[in-house]
């Protein structure tokens, strides 16, 4: 269909207007992040002498007094390091643990049927209404009692029941829409079911995995209330919880809190962008 | 194959959420080292009477209702102006879909940099334009809580837009050329095919908001923290549990949000079905 100049003219508007509205704040927190301390009261738009003292402080971890900046004195900057780490690592484990079981359980229900499994797949699927904070409090005391609390696999465990439901319910839309023929002539050929599942449906789930793994690597990454009550020691505490610690409360070194916003976005802004395609086909409602 | 997903659900859903269920009945109990005791459901009544948790709720209430408008408004607005294939459409998809992959906790630090009494950047720009003379706090007046939920808002827009625009995907092009012979205005076009055919969309796009902007915590918590002009419900039972070290009237609260959250998933289902039947 052809399109009028005057719709063109609007939709450059439009899409003008919707590039500035994503990116302005990343910009406002880039600029602010270069811009000196002293200067961040009274700059303009751009800082006219760009520094990048707050990345430096934040990757060297010098310990700031609390006079300065107004970081509450528990905290130093010396922590920014190992929360990065342990965020990644919080989320690399957990997203596999979550693929594995959601692929395992999503092809279970596509393809396995047994006695109630359609009820059972029901049952969980119901969980994904469950908010999270219903749970959070009994899983903080079930977990205490299994000295779970501030440690990996506690909270992997708690991240893998938040949302291996979701990826059930994607894996196994996603097994249904597989052709059957490919797996039963592995059957036929005398592979046994896993055999099957692991030679010939597993290569064909690529790009779902991909999709899939990547969503669930942004919300383990981002997720802030289930760390701040169930990771609250260095061990294993994500940079989403030490970032808000960086806050003051009457005044906020901005600088430096920019920076950190900044490097705890970098990781899932690069994962965004370069699986967006399949991202975009999770969030619209097809996987792959 | 099933079962470690039936394993890590039972013990870490089903068995909290029965064992929540439970504390919320009892008094005492747990690491309180009072003796444990029935008391039926008079933790609820204890929350609900408290008069912070009804103010929690009309908050959450105007969270949802702005938060809702806000979505659907320039989700709507957005899906439309990128429905057409153009150069570069890719790109600005991939900028689209950043707010919502950020953590809330960052998106919630960038735009408390915007909202900065101190020559925060929107201080900044109205100063300039002359709209406002003085700066303003924005996070403590009236207007806090929609500031609040733009922010939340910023997050869910890029979900609400893909959901839409898998939607309109749906309508085929021969509905538009057809209209369009018989005279139908763009607006006219928007307002009778495009419209009616997102019903579904919407239905969807409202409970994702919905659920989402009931269990608003992240922004608020970074933005003002526990305050109590902008104290959310889940910010309620966060305080009651956490700073009140109440886990009884805590789980009682929990649980009504639960409650809430389903209950507004059953009416939008209810309502989609008698809308498209």
């Amino acid at each position: 269909m052809k399109v009028s100049r005057g719709a063109r003219v609007f939709r450059r508007l439009a899409v003008t207007a919707i590039v500035l509205w994503s990116l302005l704040p990343i910009l406002v927190g880039v600029v602010t992040s270069l811009t000196p301390r002293a200067d961040v009261q009274t700059s303009g738009w751009l800082p006219s002498h760009p520094a990048s003292t707050a990345y430096s402080t934040l990757i060297n971890g010098t310990a700031i007094s609390s006079s300065d900046a107004g970081i509450p004195s528990p905290t130093d900057t010396s922590s920014f390091g190992p929360t990065m780490m342990n965020s990644a690592t919080i989320t690399v484990l957990s997203t596999i643990a979550i693929l594995a079981v959601s692929i395992l359980a999503g092809y279970g229900f596509a393809r396995l049927e047994f006695r109630g499994s359609r009820r059972l797949f029901f049952v969980i699927l119901a969980t994904l209404v469950v908010p999270v904070f219903t749970v959070v409090i009994a899983l903080f005391r079930l977990l205490s009692t299994f000295h779970l609390i501030n440690t990996y696999p506690g909270l992997i465990l708690v991240f893998v029941s938040v949302q291996a439901p979701l990826g059930i319910w994607l894996f196994h839309n996603y097994c249904k829409e597989l052709p059957r023929e490919p797996e039963e002539a592995a059957l036929i050929d005398g592979c046994t079911r896993w055999q099957a599942f692991r030679k010939v449906v597993l290569p064909q789930m690529r790009s779902g995995i991909a999709a899939l793994g990547a969503i669930f690597m942004l919300a383990v990454w981002g997720e802030f209330l289930i760390p701040l009550l169930l990771a609250s020691t260095l061990d294993t505490k994500p940079v989403t919880v030490l970032i808000t610690e960086f806050v003051g409360k009457y005044t906020t070194n901005y600088p430096l809190v920019m920076a950190a916003g900044v490097m705890a976005m970098m990781p899932p802004a690069i994962v965004a962008l370069v699986l967006n395609r399949q991202i975009r086909g999770v969030l619209s409602g097809s996987v792959g | 194959m099933v079962l470690p997903a039936l394993l890590v659900s039972g013990a870490l859903v089903f068995y909290p959420l029965v064992k929540g269920f439970s504390t919320s009945l009892h008094t005492g109990g747990g690491g309180t080292g009072l003796p444990s005791q029935y008391v039926g459901f008079d933790n609820y009544s204890a929350g609900l009477q408290d008069p912070t948790t009804g103010q929690a709720i009309v908050h959450t209430l105007f969270y949802l209702g702005i938060a809702l408008t806000l979505e659907i408004a320039a989700g709507l607005f957005i899906a439309v102006s990128l429905q057409r294939v153009f150069r570069g459409r890719g790109i600005v998809l991939a900028i689209l879909i950043l707010p919502w992959a950020l953590p809330s906790v960052v998106s919630g630090l960038l735009w408390r940099r915007i909202f900065d009494p101190q020559n925060g950047l929107l201080n900044h720009l109205l100063l300039d334009l002359h709209v406002i003379h003085d700066p303003q706090v924005w996070l403590a007046g009236a207007g806090a809580i929609p500031f609040i939920t733009v922010v939340h808002a910023w997050g869910v827009i890029p979900l609400v837009t893909l959901i839409f625009l898998a939607g309109l995907q749906s309508i085929p092009d021969d509905v538009y050329s057809a209209a369009a012979v018989d005279g139908a205005t763009p607006f006219r076009q928007f307002r009778h095919i495009t419209l009616p055919l997102l019903l579904p969309s919407m239905a969807v796009a409202a409970t994702v908001g919905t659920v989402a902007a009931i269990n608003i915590f992240d922004e608020i918590y970074v933005l003002n923290g526990t305050a109590l002009n902008t104290r959310s419900i889940v910010m309620q039972v966060y305080n009651t549990t956490f700073n009140q070290a109440n886990f009884s009237t805590g789980t009682a609260l929990a649980f009504l949000v639960g409650g809430a959250t389903a209950l507004f998933g059953i009416l939008y289902t209810v309502a989609f079905r008698r809308a498209t039947v």
